[in-house]
């Protein structure tokens, strides 16, 4: 009896695994998509992210047009001239209809051209420098470029908090920090407000005491600091012990786990601008999202996996609208995105490329990340 | 001059012919993605084969590559760009004044980048070479630093960290071939001439070669700037390849893969970096395999990635156990070398037959 059992449950199984590609094929061909991410290599935390939001959202919606989607994932190891091969390796070998990526902008610019030339729609989840889709009709993203993030801190510190002079300190050895930090002075300055210290540090540094008894000579209102979290993290430290009490503002780059846990009491109150959190989804799909995540992967949704998920939903979006996996007519539609209700939030895109949504201000409170505000454009 | 002179040349011109109809035939038949690998390739061994004239050659352990191969590819993306693209790309600080309106044509910025990225190499030298060995690496390594950060923070040059994009695509077979072959043959040339004799020794000890009136120094500088004018074509080369550069592109991940290259070759070896440079980057892509997802019916076996870098490692390790010198040692191919071991071998046959 129970061998009996055994093998029915052994045909059954072989049965459901041969019928899912027969039913398939019934519906129509797969639809590929690919995906190239920093998977390996000095940024490969964040390629994992959007992957796995990625995954996650394949997970939610596994079919496009009554097709199945095809994922096909390419390592760029977080390098350009290998991120120019992968993009030329999914449009030519694999033959994909549309791209997810890169993680990062160095790399998309690198993807970009090459998505054009072939006329296959990308999207990238996280490339926040404002070159990426500049004169690329084919490159689009869904988080919010970097002087958007700039001017609405800078507007943030000028309005609410009243800051009339911010002194900042920026990591050079970042192209994310400095041209972050390059946007917010400049919009601060452009409101009306003054920067009364400009410092500099260095990713790796330790000691930051120099630069913030330079900052607290100055006296500023409020400290902007546009760097990754351990840099942030130590400054604040250092910051209380010098007895600096002005509010700190940072960034994006500073919202992982990593802060509270470095930081510790220190970063307490500390603002930042994200794209994403999880106690300002919005949308319908972001508590579905959310509840998805938590329970595939047994962690808490981020910023990044988020975005990835954008990025794929909003290509199925596209090719919904579309009636169609055409690279030319999704372009149209990814071009014509109106009040899409992504995870992030809801989305419009326009012919330029770029993603106008909100951003949402955290602040940590009891050690944790907490929702703050949402900033409309 | 030897008496097979005449027919090594022969052989010579004829290999060079059959390079150019095999790039002909790329040309017309293959798809971008080989393509591009093709044009990765020859850039390689530009890199590789001009980094090894200091590392191998001369024997100066040093790591700079990725400074000269950044100050070349920005000297030449800046000559390309057009005056209109420069303004519209530097959003944050506007471009300084010669630069924001010269525009020249992809061959001078090519020249252009070389003779600058030698001038830094000249001045770089004088102080580098005043220590050796592992000091010598560090400094070097160090100067491979700045370069990224001062790359990063002079925005009106450079674009700071925003990079230059929209570089025209005018790296095709025939440029990156080209020079890849004229690199071969040039550094080949230097290494066989008297000033190449001179590097060798003062590799092998350099008290020894300064006591036969080698001036070290004087040769070190050579092969150093040699080394600097060829990276720095490699870095214009590789700008109008990929399109874009910015400081991200050159850390020190780009020294540290032309470093295994020349070593897994042999350093020394311009054969070996040729042959390194081929199969480590084209290896590079059809390893990717290892990365997909395999289906064997019912099972599924999801793909690694990294998988690649994992069997790279391996194969390196292996070539270290059993060829600790490198592929070729210091070996070099040359038509006598291959036609001995070609009578060698119908001789052997023929005697067991």
């Amino acid at each position: 009896m129970k061998r009996l059992l055994v093998v029915l449950l052994v045909l059954t199984l072989a049965f459901a695994v041969m019928g899912t590609p027969a039913a398939a094929q019934k519906k129509g061909e797969p639809v590929r998509i690919g995906m190239y991410l920093p998977m390996t290599g000095g940024v490969a935390a964040y390629g994992q992210m959007e992957h796995a939001g990625v995954l996650v959202a394949n997970k939610m919606q596994p079919t496009v047009l009554g097709r199945p989607i095809e994922l096909f994932l390419v390592d760029t190891k977080s390098d350009k001239i290998e991120a120019a091969n992968a993009v030329d390796r999914l449009i030519k070998k694999e033959k994909v209809k549309a791209i997810i990526g890169e993680a990062i902008s160095g790399n998309t610019l690198a993807g970009g051209p090459i998505a054009d030339k072939s006329k296959v729609p990308m999207v990238s989840p996280t490339a926040t420098n404002p070159l990426v889709t500049q004169n690329r009709e084919y490159v689009f993203r869904v988080c919010f470029i970097d002087p958007f993030q700039g001017e609405m801190a800078a507007k943030y510190a000028f309005d609410v908090l009243g800051a009339r002079k911010a002194a900042m300190m920026i990591d050079i050895g970042q192209d994310y920090c400095v041209g972050l930090g390059n946007f917010f002075a400049k919009s601060f300055i452009k409101q009306g407000g003054k920067i009364v210290a400009m410092t500099y540090c260095q990713t790796g540094d330790q000691d930051f005491t120099a630069q913030l008894s330079t900052i607290m000579a100055a006296k500023p209102d409020v400290l902007y600091l546009p760097n990754y979290y351990t840099e942030v993290a130590l400054t604040c430290k250092q910051a209380n012990e010098l007895g600096l009490k002005v509010p700190v503002f940072t960034a994006d780059g500073a919202q992982a786990p990593e802060l509270l846990s470095i930081g510790g009491k220190d970063v307490e109150g500390v603002i930042l601008t994200a794209h994403f959190a999880k106690e300002a989804a919005v949308t319908e799909l972001s508590r579905q999202y959310v509840a998805n995540y938590e329970k595939e992967t047994g962690k808490e949704a981020s910023g990044f996996d988020a975005l990835g998920a954008d990025a794929y939903f909003l290509i199925l979006d596209a090719m919904t609208r579309a009636k169609s996996t055409d690279g030319p007519k999704v372009r149209e539609a990814l071009a014509n995105t109106k009040n899409f209700n992504g995870v992030s939030g809801i989305i419009n895109v326009g012919p330029d490329g770029n993603a106008v949504k909100s951003l949402v201000l955290l602040h940590v409170k009891d050690g944790k990340f907490q929702y703050l505000a949402t900033v409309n454009p | 001059m030897d008496e097979h002179h005449r027919r090594n040349q022969i052989f010579s011109i004829i290999a060079v012919a059959c390079l150019f109809l095999f790039l002909l035939s790329m040309h017309l038949y293959a798809d971008d993605y080989q393509i591009r690998i093709l044009n990765n390739i020859a850039l390689f061994i530009i890199l590789a084969v001009s980094y090894n004239l200091i590392n191998g050659v001369t024997g100066q352990f040093s790591l700079e590559p990725n400074a000269f191969v950044a100050i070349g590819a920005y000297t030449s993306a800046l000559l390309t760009l057009t005056p209109a693209e420069k303004q519209m790309a530097f959003i944050i600080e506007p471009i300084i004044w010669p630069l924001s309106v010269i525009h020249v044509p992809f061959f001078l910025s090519l020249i252009a980048a070389g003779v600058v990225t030698a001038f830094f190499g000249f001045l770089m030298g004088f102080p580098v070479f005043r220590v050796r060995g592992d000091y010598l690496a560090i400094v070097t390594l160090g100067f491979g630093e700045v370069v990224r950060v001062v790359a990063n923070n002079t925005q009106t040059i450079t674009n700071g960290p925003l990079g230059l994009k929209g570089l025209a695509n005018y790296t095709n077979l025939w440029w990156s071939w080209g020079i890849a072959a004229f690199t071969v043959f040039y550094i080949a040339r230097l290494v066989r001439s008297s000033y190449g004799m001179a590097m060798k020794a003062v590799k092998y000890d350099e008290a020894a070669a300064e006591s036969i009136g080698i001036n070290a120094f004087k040769h070190k500088m050579l092969a150093f700037t040699t080394s600097a004018f060829f990276e720095g074509i490699g870095g214009g080369l590789l700008a109008h390849l990929i399109t874009t550069i910015s400081p991200t592109l050159f850390t020190f991940f780009l020294t540290f893969n032309l470093l295994i290259m020349i070593v897994a070759g042999g350093l020394g070896s311009i054969t070996g970096s040729v042959i390194a440079a081929v199969v480590i980057t084209w290896g590079g892509e059809a390893l990717r395999v290892v990365e997909e997802p395999i289906r064997l019916g019912f099972i599924e076996i999801p793909g690694i990635p990294g998988m690649r870098m994992v069997l790279f490692s391996l194969i390196l390790v292996l070539v270290m156990i059993f060829a600790r010198q490198g592929l070729m040692g210091t070996r070099e191919f040359t038509w006598n070398g291959l036609f001995r071991k070609i009578r060698a071998w119908t001789h052997r046959t023929a005697k067991e037959s």
